[in-house]
């Protein structure tokens, strides 16, 4: 580096004002016959900018910025973050919730951008449907409604089907996807709940048949011949497939921790009325055992699965369907910093989750710590969010919420078709 | 500082604060002199070995007294990747090929193999991008291992393998032939016999990577180059760290290109104000990236799939910041960016590179997709 005598006004540095390239009096510039030191009065007139030929007139003194401290650009510049214009609604979820909500708010704003993500088809099917479809034998095609394409075009829908949802973003309010970042001005939850699958049993040897995808491969599996199907978990969704599956021609061994199935209700109302019913049907109920393992046992050519209990009883099975109940997914909450209470903790009359912008209904939702996880609150729920956001569209504050919703306590029509029930 | 400056005698920073500190000085000094050289096909082999010697690519390896630390490795990656983007990549083959060593079971990688590898005086590549998109299901397996009298034969080319010269190495991994859905992994010696290295075409930025196609033929394998013997369950418990160190050249780019808009700011701030991605904005963002690296960071060995899908995003989140950054950057600096000679330009080739290398954004997508899959009965 060049050296400059101390009594000397410090080195200078100037600009072109046509391509920015720097000219530093401590560097002169060599190749043009400058050498290092060269003040910028002394240059020459007919000297050109190295790179762009413009001459000495067009540079202007320059002081390079300190890039040490963090600068933030004027006021004037900045932008709402990651959207240009409207992004409008992203639904998460394409089961009943997703749907509904999607109808309601699409019933509130012809224009509105609506976004549905879903991991599935997006097709639109009624899941308590599918077990008696089993009985009914129903053709798989009668149980789609609507494709999510048909649905997609009839509501205006930008449908992404097939597409896993893993983060939420709430500085610049995007959902990060596999199939990439969705901007939102509002986001829905309604991805519902997954079947909690203990952890001592294995993935994948035990069906969960809580979505279509999943009913539709059950059902290609035990399709030809009738098969012997354990069942883990004699609650709601347990004993109705026990039940349909039993009257479809298949043997069904039915096992729970409780003495009776159908246990959240008291046995003389439920379990028992449903036990007595069973009597003529092929269905074993085991209660008071817990699993302790479930392997795959081959032999004769093919291979069965092995369930053993704690208390040592072997029961072999060609298929193993497991309804422990549910639980919700909480990826998509935590990232969110969203509050968590069993579930997606969300206000009992707005359905806001802990996130202003960020809105939630159906299985994944809890209030007061309570998962309701039925059909018949779904729709008033979505009535309640398309409500609360076409509000706020028109100006109204965050917390305004025109059409409150209700929670009712939920009756229950266990649709055990040997023996129907209407539980409280 | 020209590479002369250098201390004679580098001694292996001891807190990393002064290891980022003696990055940054061979960063901004030799290498930003260099940085367009090495873009244009320059391998920078001594400017490896120095950061090498200074910790600069083994911070994240446990040594006596000192666990590892994966940011620290990430920062120093990350101070040079603002510099120049190939160099970033090249100290990332050199700390993941740290990370096979250290993490196999093979006492012969160990010891003074390692702490060779970790000073700089060997220096090593990583070989895994064929194998990761065949795992993937997105290609198959170049290499084939054959099971022989103490060890393996290994046929095949694989392409474009980094950071590579005559007597470098690298982890590879070969499907073993006659088994099925199994794999066996190695380190490859440059100078093995039957490995020949092949030039491979001419890319449009980052040529002086030490890039080429490594051809083999009757290769052996002995048990002392054995890194893991099934590769699978060794892969689970290095995946998440192996994808979680590429953040470190992307979070480089994307602070370079997020600098040179501030270059420009006084000059051109009146007519960048209308532009998408202003630096401020940016930088927020890979704040909050690095933020969620560090956290990660804590814990590279977690093989959970939920832990994986997190660095997943992480990743492509910085691959996809690295293209809007770099853009943006040649949207804020006009036409003196577009020169030949601007690192800015230099930055967008960069960027694209870091969106394609393996794992590339949609292979990263694909995998979280079937990561969130569920299990089910076949």
């Amino acid at each position: 580096m060049n050296t400059q005598p101390a009594d000397a006004a410090p080195f200078q540095q100037y600009i072109c004002n046509a391509c920015g390239l720097i000219y530093d009096e401590a560097k002169g510039d060599p190749d043009s016959g400058l050498p290092p030191g060269t003040r910028f009065a002394d240059i020459p007139d007919d000297w050109e900018c190295p790179l762009c030929a413009v001459t000495k007139k067009d540079f202007s003194p320059y002081t390079p910025p300190d890039l040490s401290k963090p600068r933030t650009t004027p006021a004037a510049s900045k932008r709402p973050t990651g959207k240009k214009e409207s992004a409008g609604v992203v639904i998460v979820g394409a089961g009943h919730a997703g749907w509904q909500v999607a109808q309601a708010i699409r019933a509130t704003d012809a224009g509105l951008p609506i976004t549905l993500v879903t991991a599935c088809s997006g097709d639109v099917y009624d899941k308590p449907l599918l077990s008696v479809a089993l009985t009914k034998r129903l053709p798989l095609p009668q149980l789609v409604r609507e494709t999510g394409a048909q649905a997609a075009s009839r509501l205006g829908v930008r449908l992404l089907a097939h597409t896993q949802a893993t983060r939420i973003c709430t500085r610049t309010n995007t959902l990060t996807t596999t199939r990439g970042n969705q901007p939102f001005d509002e986001l829905v939850l309604a991805h519902g709940a997954q079947v909690a699958l203990p952890p001592n049993l294995p993935a994948e040897l035990c069906w969960r048949v809580n979505h279509l995808d999943a009913y539709l491969k059950f059902r290609a599996a035990i399709a030809g011949a009738p098969q012997h199907i354990a069942i883990i978990g004699a609650g709601l969704i347990g004993s109705e497939l026990a039940n349909d599956l039993a009257l479809a021609g298949h043997r069904v061994t039915l096992l729970d921790q409780a003495p009776t199935p159908l246990a959240r209700w008291s046995p003389a109302d439920a379990g028992e009325p449903v036990l007595t019913a069973w009597k003529h049907l092929p269905i074993a109920f085991v209660g008071q055992v817990s699993i302790a393992s479930i392997d795959n046992v081959t032999g004769e050519g093919n291979s069965v699965r092995m369930v053993t209990t704690a208390c040592g009883q072997r029961i072999e099975a060609d298929h193993v369907l497991v309804a422990t109940g549910l639980s919700t997914p909480n990826r998509l909450a935590l990232s969110a910093g969203l509050a968590w209470h069993n579930g997606i903790a969300v206000d009992a009359t707005t359905l806001a989750t802990s996130h202003a912008h960020i809105h939630a209904l159906g299985d994944c939702i809890t209030i007061n710590g309570l998962a309701s996880r039925y059909i018949e609150p779904i729709g008033r729920q979505a009535a309640t969010i398309a409500a609360k956001l076409a509000a706020r569209r028109a100006g109204a504050p965050d917390t305004e919420c025109p059409l409150p919703y209700v929670v009712k306590p939920a009756v229950v029509r266990v649709k055990t078709t040997s023996c129907p029930l209407t539980l409280h | 500082m020209n590479p002369i400056d250098m201390p004679a005698t580098i001694v292996q920073a001891t807190t990393t604060e002064d290891l980022l500190l003696a990055v940054h000085s061979i960063a901004q000094g030799p290498l930003a002199q260099r940085a367009q050289a090495i873009d244009e096909g320059a391998y920078p082999e001594d400017l490896l070995k120095q950061l090498a010697s200074l910790g600069a690519m083994g911070a994240h390896i446990d040594r006596p007294g000192q666990p590892g630390d994966y940011m620290a490795t990430i920062a120093a990656m990350a101070e040079v990747g603002k510099v120049c983007g190939a160099t970033a990549f090249m100290m990332w083959c050199q700390s993941v090929c740290a990370l096979y060593m250290d993490a196999s079971d093979n006492p012969a990688l160990k010891g003074e193999r390692l702490t060779a590898h970790l000073a700089g005086k060997g220096l090593g590549g990583t070989g895994l991008s064929n194998p990761m998109k065949s795992f993937a299901q997105i290609e198959t397996f170049l290499l084939k291992a054959t099971p022989t009298d103490g060890g393996y034969l290994v046929n095949g080319t694989l392409p474009w393998v980094s950071n590579l010269a005559g007597d470098h190495y690298f982890g590879a991994i070969a499907s073993v032939v006659g088994e099925a859905s199994k794999e066996v992994m190695f380190i490859l010696k440059c100078d093995a016999p039957g490995v020949t290295l092949k030039g491979c075409p001419k890319f449009s930025g980052m040529e002086g990577t030490g890039t080429y196609a490594v051809q083999c033929k009757d290769l052996f394998i002995g048990a002392e180059d054995i890194v893991a013997d099934p590769a699978r369950p060794f892969i689970r418990n290095i995946r998440a760290a192996f994808v979680m160190l590429q953040c470190g050249i992307a979070a480089g780019i994307i602070q370079g290109a997020i600098d040179s808009m501030w270059a420009v700011e006084d000059q051109l701030g009146h007519v960048n104000q209308f532009l998408d991605d202003r630096p401020d904005q940016l930088q927020a963002e890979l704040d909050d990236l690095l933020a969620r690296v560090a956290e990660l960071a804590k814990t590279p060995y977690d093989n959970s799939n939920e832990f994986f899908i997190d660095v997943l995003n992480a990743r492509i989140d910085g691959g996809e910041l690295c293209l809007r950054a770099a853009n943006s950057a040649l949207m804020h600096q006009g036409a003196r960016g577009y020169l030949m000679q601007s690192p800015v330009q230099r930055r967008v080739r960069e960027a694209q590179f870091v969106a394609i290398v393996t794992p590339a954004i949609k292979h990263l997508r694909k995998e979280v997709a079937a990561l969130c899959s569920e299990d089910m009965p076949a």
